[in-house]
């Protein structure tokens, strides 16, 4: 239960990442599902590499934020429809990612402080993790001196005793914060502005291309740090960790609307936070029992694609002219079938 | 003063859709003018203020500003000294940001830094300066507003920032009669008190045969007629006056 919280606490930076795209600057940006993978790829080379967990989650939002300005001015500078803007570096980010990681999977090394190893150790009687490690020649790094001098840290203990849940919470509630006063200042409602007007803006002296950056720019710095966080939190980064992670994100937001849909706070930002964390109850949910009813964790992105796609589709509905007149239609249908008989 | 010194538009130049809008067109308009601009459609009349706006490089001809050459300038810069309101009441307002929000906006031309910016009092007389109420409903979103009242928002915004022109493009066909009236009124208030050069278009024959100093007709592409006229606006705008400016 406390692993679904945690892990939906770090998905929640993605999906507001999702938001900002989506729906605060409205340019569908499909870059997120290659800055996801490249946030987990540059976190843990990072700490393979001897960064500090902060310098790695640091780095990874930094790689998140130089796919998005590079999507946004593909988008922009060279007039590519921003759905293939995202598609070309998502596609690029791939590439680099098997390059940063040096293959397609990289795990991060666990070397806890020295005390520590020893008194979990004691008290559990070795981890499951040694074994893993074990079967990589990882574990020796463990007891040699010469590592004590390159203290590598883990970021998250995987113990499920709430220390995890308070970083990751430090994380999410400064995000959101920091994200809604941002919102607030002239640059964010300036944002806000080109979201819902984007020629508007113009006319009040500023450069769509400059909003379209700052955007994605941020939408994509917050998907990185998500990426980078998810990376740490289960391990390893993969290569195809960010398949599907703008469905994801966008389910997560949806989800979160349909609950806090009138609450404007913040901006709408608890949305994509309590969709984020209820996505992934679900989710688990669904995994855990869905079996009983024959779904596979496999059809996870099946579905959650088919949730999304529904929730446009009776949104639609119902703000289109048409309901009137298929309600309209209905009526009739009704009254005459009743005529007739 | 505006300068269009022939000022040739082609749409799509050498593909089998080119289209001619605007032929050696010269338009001199002086500052605090009202120029009023009819002419059928497809006469090149809003391609005419897309070139003013930068939106629209001209194949040939000048373009200035108080004498400074302003071909190719982009359409952002330009918008610091020019305001534009058109047809559709939600081209020129933001409707999901709150009255307030949208006059932050216009209070300040161009990229903002992240600083948080108050509502000038200019702001808020400006608004009041309208009569409907809108000062008293700061945080409603502007999308919720009635066409008229958006229009009029979006009126007071073009020009919060004191632009040196006022490009007007059909600003009054989407409204029903009132609302039309009530901001042809402003529009002549603007102008008036503002001292704020308008130029608009319109295909209320009406509005044209009552408003503006100058009355000018386009055909095909080109400038056919511009006549100045006396106009009964000194009396009437005293007669009319809310006061716009601020104080
Ligand atoms: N973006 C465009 N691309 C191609 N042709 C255009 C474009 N905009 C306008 N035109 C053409 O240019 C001519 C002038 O259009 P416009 O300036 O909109 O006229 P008006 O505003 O007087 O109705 C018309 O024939 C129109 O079809
Ligand atoms: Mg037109």
């Amino acid at each position: 239960m406390l692993a679904i919280v945690e892990q939906g606490l770090i998905l929640c930076l993605l999906a507001i990442g999702v938001y900002i795209a989506f729906r605060v600057v409205h340019l569908p940006d499909l870059t997120v599902d290659g800055s996801f993978a490249l946030g987990a790829a540059i976190a843990v080379r990072s700490i393979v590499s001897g960064a500090t967990p902060v310098l790695a989650i640091s780095l990874a939002a930094a790689g998140g934020a130089a796919a998005g300005f590079i999507t946004s001015i593909i988008h922009r500078k060279l007039k590519v429809n921003v759905l293939l803007a995202g598609i070309l570096v998502m596609t690029m980010v791939y590439s680099v990612n098997l390059r940063i990681m040096g293959g397609p999977n990289l795990p991060v090394p666990r070397v806890f402080g020295q005390q520590e190893v020893v008194s979990y150790e004691r008290m559990s009687g070795g981890t499951m993790l040694d074994d893993l490690f074990a079967d990589q020649g990882l574990i020796e790094e463990e007891t040699p001196p010469p590592i004590r001098e390159r203290t590598v840290v883990a970021f998250f203990t995987n113990r499920l005793d709430g220390s995890d849940l308070a970083k990751i919470s430090i994380v999410v509630i400064s995000a959101v914060i920091i994200l809604g006063a941002f919102l607030k200042t002239d640059l964010g409602t300036s944002l806000r502005a080109f979201g819902c007007n984007p020629s508007g803006v113009t006319a009040f002296g500023m450069s769509q291309t400059f909003l379209a950056i700052i955007g994605l720019l941020t939408a994509n710095l917050m998907v990185g740090l998500s990426g980078g966080l998810f990376a740490l939190y289960s391990g390893f980064a993969d290569v195809s960790l960010g398949q599907g992670m703008v469905v994801t994100g966008l389910a997560s937001v949806i989800l979160g609307e349909i609950i806090f849909g009138k609450v404007k706070f913040l901006y709408g930002l608890l949305a994509p936070v309590a969709g984020g964390v209820l996505y992934q109850a679900l989710l688990s949910t669904a995994m855990r029992y869905g079996y009983r009813i024959g779904f596979l964790a496999s059809d996870m992105k099946l579905l959650t694609a088919l949730f999304v796609i529904s929730v446009i589709g009776v949104r639609q509905l119902a703000s289109s002219p048409r309901k009137q007149r298929f309600k309209a239609e209905v009526k009739k249908l009704w009254l005459n079938s009743r005529g007739s008989q | 003063m505006v300068e269009l010194q022939g000022i040739t538009v082609i749409y799509n130049k050498g593909m089998s859709n080119e289209q001619k809008a605007l032929s050696e067109v010269f338009l001199f308009v002086h500052d605090g003018e009202f120029v009023t601009i009819i002419g059928p459609n497809g006469a090149g009349k809003s391609t005419l203020l897309k070139v003013i706006l930068g939106e629209v490089n001209p194949l040939r001809g000048k373009y200035l500003i108080d004498g400074r050459m302003m071909n190719g300038k982009p359409p952002h810069y330009l918008a610091r000294f020019i305001g534009r309101v058109y047809q559709d009441p939600n081209t020129g307002i933001f409707p999901s940001l709150s009255i307030k929000e949208n006059l932050l906006i216009a209070s300040r031309k161009g990229i903002r830094s992240v600083g948080f910016s108050r509502l000038k009092k200019r702001g808020l007389d400006l608004l009041k300066g309208l009569g409907l109420g809108l000062e008293k409903r700061l945080d409603v979103l502007a999308g919720e507003l009635s066409g008229g009242q958006k229009q009029s928002l979006a009126m007071i915004m073009a020009v919060f920032s004191g632009p040196s022109l006022l490009l007007l493009d059909e600003h009054t066909a989407a409204l029903d009669p009132r609302s039309a009236k009530n901001v042809m009124d402003l529009t002549k208030r603007i102008n008036a008190e503002q001292g704020i050069t308008v130029i608009m278009i319109t295909h209320n024959m009406e509005f044209a045969g009552m408003y503006g100093t100058r009355l000018v007709e386009f055909h095909e592409g080109s400038l056919i007629k511009s006549d100045n006229r006396k106009t009964h606006s000194t009396k009437d705008s005293k007669g009319l006056r809310i006061s716009l400016s601020s104080n």
